[in-house]
């Protein structure tokens, strides 16, 4: 298929280009982008988690969602790109086994549904007026935003543990 | 020493056995810890950046120190138990990796520890006097960043400790 031919070129690309190759062959470079990407996860994960704690209820009751969107909104979304930078130069320093990876799969997966999802529907709930939108409504769409992002952390974790026989893809750009 | 013998004692328990062997409970406890980092390390962070000024402005300091408390608390416990956990699975290795990154974590968490204790008994008990002011106090300033340079430190000592275990 051709997505398939553009998405592995895309990943040998990757491998070989300038930062692919200097991250891999430095001994600390590859810690100190994941440490990044940790600070990242923090910051990200928290102000979803004020946002989410607010809508279900169980916190931050002295201000009204969309008040406290606004408050940590360049926070939230300065560590998005955070991640997203530090996600994908770790990712460049082996693209081509990621491709092989299916807990990577999963990862980018939710990752691109979380991210529409928090951009769109879940935006324009947390903007809403107190008692536009009814509460059971503003549980449920807190706990998908939790389970999207649950998923996107999970599949994080699981590539570690994911080892893929990169024989099945031929290798040319190392 | 003692606690080298402390050390060897708990690798040879049933349960560092069971940490250390397991399929499961290692990714299992590491995952945790790891996502935890959203409860735990997000709001420290965000309660820094208002005792900075730079972030929940609108709100009242001690509102906000109110709200996060239980939170972090929560989290914090959350961070200790699978920290421990992860220890235990293999704690002489831990104990004497080459850089010393474990023993750098953990007398980062004192000082990281220090700094609220001081916090609290200094500036934050005055906290009635600046509650409302959206500029914080220079002392205020100086715990909100050296709690966020310290945790960074400690995420980076956490990390770097994965790369001098020897492989199980």
């Amino acid at each position: 298929m051709w997505l398939k031919a553009l998405l592995l070129s895309f990943c040998r690309w990757c491998n070989s280009s300038f930062f692919g190759h200097g991250i891999r062959d430095s001994v600390w470079l590859f810690p100190f982008v994941e440490i990044f990407h940790l600070i990242g996860l923090g910051v990200l994960g928290g102000t979803l988690l004020v946002l989410n704690l607010r809508l279900l209820g169980l916190g931050f009751r002295g201000e009204s969602a969309s008040d406290l969107e606004k408050d940590v909104r360049p926070w939230m979304v300065g560590s998005l790109a955070l991640m997203l930078g530090s996600g994908f130069l770790l990712f460049s320093t082996e693209a081509v086994k990621m491709y092989g990876n299916w807990a990577f799969r999963w990862k980018m997966i939710f990752l691109a549904s979380a991210i529409v999802y928090t951009f769109t529907l879940y935006r324009k709930v947390v903007r809403s007026e107190e008692g536009r939108i009814a509460t059971l409504w503003r549980v449920v769409v807190a706990i998908l935003s939790v389970l999207l992002w649950t998923g996107v952390g999970l599949g994080g974790r699981a590539i570690a543990y994911v080892t893929t026989s990169a024989s099945s893809i031929s290798i040319s750009a190392r | 020493m003692w606690l080298d013998s402390f050390l060897a004692w708990l690798a040879n328990t049933h349960f560092s056995t069971v940490m250390r062997e397991s399929t499961w409970a290692e990714p299992i406890v590491e995952s945790i810890h790891v996502l935890t980092l959203t409860l735990f390390l997000g709001f420290a962070v965000l309660l820094d950046l208002r005792l900075i000024g730079v972030c929940l402005v609108r709100k009242r300091a001690s509102e906000v120190l109110a709200q996060f408390n239980p939170w972090l608390f929560g989290g914090f416990a959350v961070m200790v138990v699978t920290g421990t956990l992860l220890f235990s699975g293999d704690p002489v290795s831990f104990y004497h990796t080459h850089p010393p990154f474990f023993k750098i974590k953990m007398m980062l968490l004192v000082v990281a520890g220090l700094n609220v204790l001081i916090f609290n008994l200094g500036i934050g008990r005055q906290v009635a006097q600046w509650d409302t002011r959206p500029t914080t106090p220079p002392a205020a300033k100086a715990a909100g960043i050296v709690s966020i340079v310290l945790w960074v430190l400690i995420v980076a000592a956490g990390r770097a400790i994965a790369y001098v275990l020897p492989p199980p």
